[in-house]
């Protein structure tokens, strides 16, 4: 499951993966990122980030604030626009990558490859108009064209896998954070994702309220879902991830098995951060 | 007695021109408050000129400027239906600048998620968007519909024949103004009443569901 690739790349996109990833792995990535660059207002943000995800694998990304982790886990999706490199899914290049938002919208092979990638924000960015069973239901119907009938059984489904049976028809103001949270985890799971983006799904809550995210989330990685995780919650990548990504400054500065780089980080950049963030 | 029957007999056309222009506005507006928003600066900015430009001019000169427009053509048009397009015209712009404010009070995360779940855009538009922009919306609608039947009274000058219309008719020719047009100006605000309170009840309706 473990293997490793290189961080920051040259300009050459041909030079990934290493071999030593596919010899472990077996097979093509699920998710591949070659040399993602990603400007900001004219300044880049993101430096020519490589990364392979293997199927099942659970990926922590972690560093400090503005290490660009968010906006490298939204380009995955084009929620953020890479300025150059490519992203591939199942060893296919994923289309739709330059033109206006408006052009995206209307690419029809970008929204295939949006239903395939679970997203989970960390506003949640539920629909407040809906109740959370109409949540789950809705992109079913209109983006899977699901019936009515098998959207709501699945949408039941998803509701119960995140422990909220009997929350069917509360709106999401009605709810805490953490079910609002789970709602938008059901929401995205309702859709088979080949994988799930989480986007520090915990860090607008209450830290009792994280707790039952989080159990979510190992559930789901217990259950084979493959998972790439922006976070801050250090024992969520020391316990659950695979791998740990370590960004700095737009660029990928050491990852490894999670063990070893939550435990034994080689770099000072990463030591630094482990160290401030454990000493709270 | 006699008299309010005479000045009711206006509300049909007071009605029509109102709702008619606001109707006619509500749809001209959706496209041009999309102009608005384009990503084009040369769209966007083409839109904020006609817009600044049709708010620029006072409502009684575009329905006169319609009024006689249509008039130097072949098309032949009753002052009510000249009064609706002169109107209508105006509503365009403010409803598209209502439409806009609606539209930016909805969060960006909302069309993200919209657009994560790979939703298409008539889904996004009309299942996500538009029902959490119509409760920002449905209020400065209200008021700019009550404003409106009141504004309509302006399509009196090009011949109309709305309540104003027939209070002026009547005053002029029983000089008995006052007492015309204090039965005109409560039968406008009864009318505004109405309007208001299903403002008020949808509106209600709508934030209902979304308040925590």
């Amino acid at each position: 499951m473990f293997h490793s690739t290189q961080g920051v790349q040259g300009p050459d996109p041909v030079a990934f993966p290493s071999g030593e990833a596919d010899a472990t792995a077996g097979g093509t990535p699920i998710l591949e990122l070659r040399d993602i660059r990603i400007e900001y207002k004219g300044h880049e943000v993101v430096h020519g980030v490589s990364l392979a995800v293997q199927r099942g694998e659970v990926i922590a990304l972690i560093g400090p604030s503005g290490a660009g982790k968010s906006s490298l886990l939204r380009s995955i999706n084009f929620l953020e626009q890479p300025s150059a490199g490519q992203i591939l899914v199942n060893g296919q290049l994923v289309q739709g990558q330059s033109g206006s938002r408006g052009a995206i919208a209307r690419n029809k092979s970008l929204a295939a490859h949006r239903r395939d990638v679970g997203m989970v924000f960390q506003q949640f960015n539920l629909f407040p108009h809906l109740t959370a069973l109409e949540n789950v239901v809705l992109a079913q119907v209109h983006s899977l064209n699901r019936s009515k009938e098998e959207a709501v059984a699945r949408a039941r489904q998803e509701l119960a896998h995140v422990g909220l049976t009997g929350h069917e028809d509360k709106y999401p103001a009605k709810c805490s954070g953490g079910q609002q949270q789970r709602i938008a985890i059901a929401r995205a799971l309702a859709m088979d994702p080949q994988l799930m983006l989480f986007d520090e799904p915990t860090s607008s809550l209450d830290p009792e309220l994280g707790v039952e995210v989080l159990n979510t989330m190992k559930r789901l990685a217990s259950e084979g879902m493959t998972m790439l995780v922006v976070t801050h919650e250090m024992h969520f990548a020391e316990d659950v991830a695979d791998r740990v990504v370590f960004m700095a400054d737009g660029a990928i500065v050491e990852e490894g098995p999670a063990e070893q780089v939550m435990l034994r980080p080689s770099s000072e950049r990463a030591k630094t951060f482990l160290s401030a963030v454990r000493g709270r | 007695m006699e008299l309010l029957a005479l000045l009711s007999s206006g509300i049909g056309q007071t009605l029509g021109i109102t709702f008619g222009a606001l109707a006619l506005g509500a749809v001209l507006a959706v496209p041009l408050a999309a102009l608005r928003r384009s990503e084009l600066p040369v769209a966007s900015t083409a839109a904020k000129i006609l817009i600044e430009g049709i708010r620029g001019i006072p409502p009684i000169v575009w329905l006169l400027l319609i009024y006689f427009a249509l008039g130097e053509t072949d098309l032949k048009l009753t002052t009510f239906q000249a009064s609706v397009i002169g109107l209508g015209i105006v509503s365009t712009a403010y409803i598209a600048e209502i439409y806009r404010s609606g539209l930016e009070a909805i969060p960006s995360g909302q069309f993200e998620a919209a657009d994560a779940l790979g939703m298409p855009f008539g889904a996004k538009f009309f299942r996500v968007i538009t029902p959490q922009a119509a409760t920002v919306v449905i209020p400065p609608l209200a008021t700019f519909a009550i404003g409106l039947l009141k504004d309509s009274a302006l399509a009196s000058v090009i011949g109309a024949q709305d309540i104003t219309f027939r209070a002026f008719q009547e005053a002029q020719a029983n000089l008995n103004g006052l007492t015309v047009f204090m039965w005109a100006a409560l039968l406008y605000i009864l009318l505004s009443i109405p309007i208001a309170a299903l403002a008020r009840y949808t509106g209600s309706r709508l934030t209902r569901k979304v308040a925590a």
